[in-house]
């Protein structure tokens, strides 16, 4: 099967992925074990908001990715097509910040 | 809370994630009566806690599954336009409708899916390696004939209102929303059923992100009940991503119609209660 650039990205993406999905584990591990310890609170809430936040920006870490190589591969369809999926995440994040303050 | 539930949760979510890798869902389908009333933590924060599940299940398997041309980047994205904007709108609209009339138009649903899975069982939808395969198709290697397979996409717009029904339950069910696609893009839009269930698996985590973080925000998603859930669906995956692999895209569709079944009884009883 021969190798297309869009072969390399799913490769790319999947490395993506596994790391974010890696590291947002570690954290919510060790957040959990000091929340059970019944160690100091604030850190334990805090390395677990760490962890959940690093979860849900993988998959916008993709969508990043995505649009940065649709953009080298000149596919200006593709291009367009995640950018809209992109603001549909802006919208998402801005509005839960709004929500925050 | 105590170190009992944690571990309920923590296995809770291993069980959900295997089923749900092994069928191409988001498995959250399970976790979400669990956290809900097993649990009695209520709808709300199932559902929140589910959906964050959902992204680690679709972050694990797509990252198992990528090299192996499964996964149709370019099918997904387009798709997500629909997913993520039903995701979004979701929170806003059909999320605050009773949970009555929620839990009775899923039960439907699902029914619907299953008749129709079992129906078109042998829709292996795959073209010889040299066809025009267009914008939208794929070739992968098949296991079960052990060669190069091609598929074209067709009724494109079928797949785009799937994909933001999709998008829609899964923002107010809490659920991965691939039990709906993958059905659907396997009879219909002509993608054969092991590329419509990883594409869909990549699909379900930027389509939770659409919802998620506005219940994050909302407070909603208890930390310590999601570690639980996120590390035990983690473990639980990866174990029927490697079950998935030797399974045969015959009984997997078989299972899958039981499962969506009895996640339709579930949620009759539950509109009915």
């Amino acid at each position: 099967m021969t190798d297309t650039p869009l072969d390399r990205l799913e490769v790319h993406l999947g490395r993506l992925l596994f790391g974010g999905v890696v590291l947002s584990a570690a954290c919510l591990a060790v957040g959990l074990s000091i929340w059970l310890a019944g160690g100091h609170a604030p850190l334990a809430n805090g390395i677990l908001a760490t962890g959940l936040v690093m979860l849900m920006a993988t998959p916008i870490l993709r969508v990043v990715v995505s649009l940065v190589e649709y953009a080298r591969m000149r596919d200006w369809f593709f291009v367009a097509t995640t950018l809209i999926v992109f603001g549909v995440l802006i919208v998402t994040v801005t509005l839960a910040l709004l929500k925050r303050i | 809370m105590s170190l009992a539930i944690i571990a309920a949760v923590v296995a809770a979510g291993a069980v959900a994630g295997c089923l749900g890798a092994l069928l191409g869902i988001g498995g959250a389908v399970f976790l979400v009566p669990f956290l809900d009333v097993g649990l009695g933590l209520g709808f709300k924060v199932a559902r929140a806690v589910s959906l964050l599940t959902v992204i680690a299940t679709s972050s694990v398997v797509s990252s198992g599954t990528a090299g192996r041309h499964l996964i149709n980047l370019r099918l997904g994205m387009l798709l997500e336009v629909g997913s993520t904007a039903g995701g979004l709108l979701a929170v806003y609209t059909v999320a605050r409708m009773a949970d009555s009339t929620l839990s009775a138009l899923f039960a439907l649903v699902t029914t619907a899916i299953a008749v129709l899975m079992v129906t078109r069982l042998e829709k292996r939808n795959v073209l010889e390696t040299g066809a025009d395969i267009g914008q939208f198709g794929g070739r992968f290697y098949e296991d079960e004939s052990k060669r190069e397979v091609a598929y074209r996409v067709k009724r494109l717009p079928v797949g785009m209102f799937a994909s933001l029904l999709a998008g829609l339950v899964s923002g107010t069910l809490g659920i991965g929303g691939g039990i709906l696609k993958v059905p659907i893009l396997n009879a219909w839009c002509g993608v054969p059923l092991r590329a419509a269930a990883a594409t869909s698996a990549l699909m379900i985590g930027v389509t939770a992100v659409s919802s998620a973080p506005l219940y994050y925000a909302r407070g909603e998603i208890n930390p310590p009940i999601a570690a639980a859930a996120v590390l035990g669906v983690l473990a639980g995956s990866r174990a029927g991503f490697w079950l998935g692999g030797r399974a045969r895209a015959k009984w997997l569709k078989l299972l899958m119609a039981f499962v969506l079944l009895v996640v339709s009884l579930v949620y009759f009883r539950r509109a009915l209660g």
